[in-house]
């Protein structure tokens, strides 16, 4: 019998032919990768000296460490965590990336999402490098155990194909086929379990679409997400990769634990309203409710496309008095490829305030949110309070939707945005 | 090795499926360490008389996927702290239940709990039987599902990190599992 692209990385990364969904394995990650946060890094430096007596890592050419958090810091404190870590960085041999960016989207730019390898960090959010066919698997604080071990003990999971067919309309982008998976499928139909996306769909889309996709895998309850590595992931890794694998591939006849086939061609605009990433809407069953600021950034979004759909947008335009809108591109590559591109001349012409790459808007670190007030994000989570007062709320939209609704100051289509951009383009 | 068995009562019943465990304490209040400062703002939103009620060994009742979200531990940091000795839920979210597993924390997967648990109702987790009890209902009980080796190992020894060592001390010194170079 075959096997998945997941059962291969993790056979061979435990050094057998074949595993089976609910094999208990040793599992040797090809990278170990976080980013600085307390109560996980500092921790996982002590401890491993502490409890375990490691000075060294082994092979620290496999770890990476990101600053993406706390950037910049505001307070003597928050500083000091970021000093423990570029410490241990230089002891122990391992690069720390700082303020390159979000670390989920550096990883890959980087290198560590090389086709077929098996990476682990503490978030979930890891799963992104799936976009690239690497196993990214994010084990809270017991990837403690990848500081203190070449291996780790891990459940080999089963896997749930869903193969999307379908062209997007204008206007819907790739994080509204996520949250319509969400809809169709529940928010705990992958648990545990390792999403292999394929389909038209995904063969078409972007390397950048494929990352918000299999970046949110955990809000289906999914252990991660994986793409088969095609010709554009070969060309996005080349010279880039961090070890060389060769890609491996799903076989035709992998068992799979459910097989689930999903038509996005009729696909219209998603808002994800509170409290959960659970409760998907149509767009249009808010179009006219109040919000006061927005959000265009994050690990799920804020790249390249997302930019452009922005400022396809908001191009010769201004966001309404009064509202605030930050962007913040995923990566500092990003944010001077979008330079080179104008569109940083067309937001801040809009009237957007632009921020260098952080992970902060996201979490309310900034840009805090007061009572009653209401944000349009493409932030990963909407929990409430999770961008300031417990009584402020987040809609989680595509980047176009934060666009036209910074512009009328409520949630708002940016379909007839895009048709008039699409009609000027082509008179031009 | 062998767990001790569960019993106490359901001191809350989570109605809500894809239950963000951070609205135990309040998403402001996830960066506290202090357990009392942690306990003072434990379920106020729920039930403010929450911390006077529980007894230690009291358990929580959760619906489908409970923990869903981004799950930080210091909500069940204070349930532990204010006496809490586990939570049975229709499901859990992968996230949570790694990383509550890894503290040492009793998780019982157990598909139609909710239906058979009142608040207060008095249960036993039997690790032998694999099951829940409720006492309260002329011991009426539910299969919860097994867990695998290393999460059952986990409990045994009460956390990831003694966990941990005994796994590396058994796979002996300068072992691959082992790894590790040590000064």
């Amino acid at each position: 019998m075959g096997q998945t692209i997941t059962e291969k990385i993790l056979a061979r990364c435990c050094g057998r032919d074949t595993v089976r969904p609910g094999d208990e394995i040793l599992a040797k990650p090809d990278f170990v990768i976080a980013y600085d946060f307390p109560g996980y890094t500092d921790v996982f430096f002590r401890e491993a000296k502490e409890e375990f007596g490691v000075d060294k890592v082994v092979k620290p050419e496999r770890f990476v460490l990101f600053i993406d958090h706390m950037v910049p810091a505001t307070s003597p404190k928050e500083e000091e965590l970021h000093k423990v870590t570029r410490k241990w960085g230089a002891e122990q041999g391992v690069p720390v990336h700082e303020r390159e960016g979000i670390g989920h989207q550096v990883s890959a730019e980087l290198g560590y999402s090389t086709p077929g390898a098996f990476a682990v960090h503490f978030d979930g959010h890891v799963s992104q490098l799936g976009a690239f066919g690497t196993l990214a698997i994010g084990a809270r604080k017991g990837v403690l155990e990848a500081f203190v071990s070449e291996d780790m003990a891990i459940k080999v999971p089963a896997t749930v194909k869903i193969e999307i067919s379908g062209t997007l309309q204008p206007g819907v982008m790739a994080r509204d086929v996520f949250h319509h998976l969400v809809r169709v499928m529940g928010p705990s139909s992958c648990r545990f379990k390792v999403v292999e996306l394929c389909g038209p769909t995904i063969d078409a889309m972007s390397i950048e679409g494929r990352q918000t996709i299999c970046g949110q895998a955990m809000f289906l309850g999914a252990t991660t997400a994986i793409v088969a590595p095609d010709a554009k992931t070969l060309a996005y890794m080349k010279g880039r990769s961090k070890i060389e694998l060769d890609p491996v591939y799903s076989d035709a006849d992998a068992e799979y634990d459910q097989i689930v086939r999903v038509d996005v061609s009729g696909l219209e605009p998603i808002v994800v309203a509170p409290p959960s990433p659970a409760n998907t809407r149509d767009l249009s069953e808010y179009v006219g409710l109040e919000v006061h600021t927005g959000y265009l950034g994050s690990c799920a979004s804020g790249r390249l496309e997302d930019l452009r759909a922005a400022a396809a947008v908001l191009k010769g335009r201004r966001i309404k008095p009064g509202f605030q809108l930050h962007v913040v591109p995923t990566s500092q590559a990003i944010m001077s490829t979008a330079a080179t591109e104008g569109l940083i001349t067309i937001l801040v012409d809009a009237g957007a305030f632009i921020s260098s790459s952080s992970c902060d808007y996201c979490y309310g670190r900034i840009a805090t949110m007061s009572d009653g007030q209401r944000a349009v994000s493409t932030g990963t989570l909407n929990t409430p309070g999770r961008m300031g007062s417990p009584d402020s709320e987040i809609f989680i939209c595509n980047a176009a939707v934060v666009a036209a609704s910074a512009l009328e100051g409520c949630i708002a289509d940016p379909r007839p945005y895009l048709a008039a951009a699409a009609s000027n383009a082509a008179a031009a | 090795m062998s767990l001790p068995n569960l019993h106490g009562r359901a001191a809350w019943v989570f109605e809500e499926d894809n239950f963000d465990i951070d609205l135990i304490i309040g998403i402001k209040n996830i960066k506290l360490t202090d357990l009392e400062e942690l306990a003072a703002v434990t379920m106020t939103s729920q039930d403010p008389d929450f911390r006077q009620l529980v007894r230690r060994g009291d358990l929580l009742i959760g619906g489908q996927n409970f923990g869903y979200g981004h799950p930080h531990y210091p909500a069940m940091k204070a349930m532990r702290y204010l006496g809490i000795a586990g939570v049975v839920a229709e499901s859990f979210s992968p996230g949570f239940f790694r990383g509550e597993i890894s503290m040492g924390f009793p998780l019982m997967t157990c598909p139609g709990i909710r239906a058979m648990v009142s608040r207060w109702d008095e249960l036993q987790v039997d690790w032998e039987a694999h099951t829940v009890r409720n006492l309260s209902r002329a011991g009426q009980s539910l299969p919860f599902e097994p867990l695998s080796n290393s999460e059952r190992g986990m409990l045994e020894s009460g956390g990831f990190i003694p966990y941990l060592k005994a796994r590396l001390a058994a796979a002996g010194p300068g072992s691959a599992a082992t790894g590790a170079s040590k000064a």
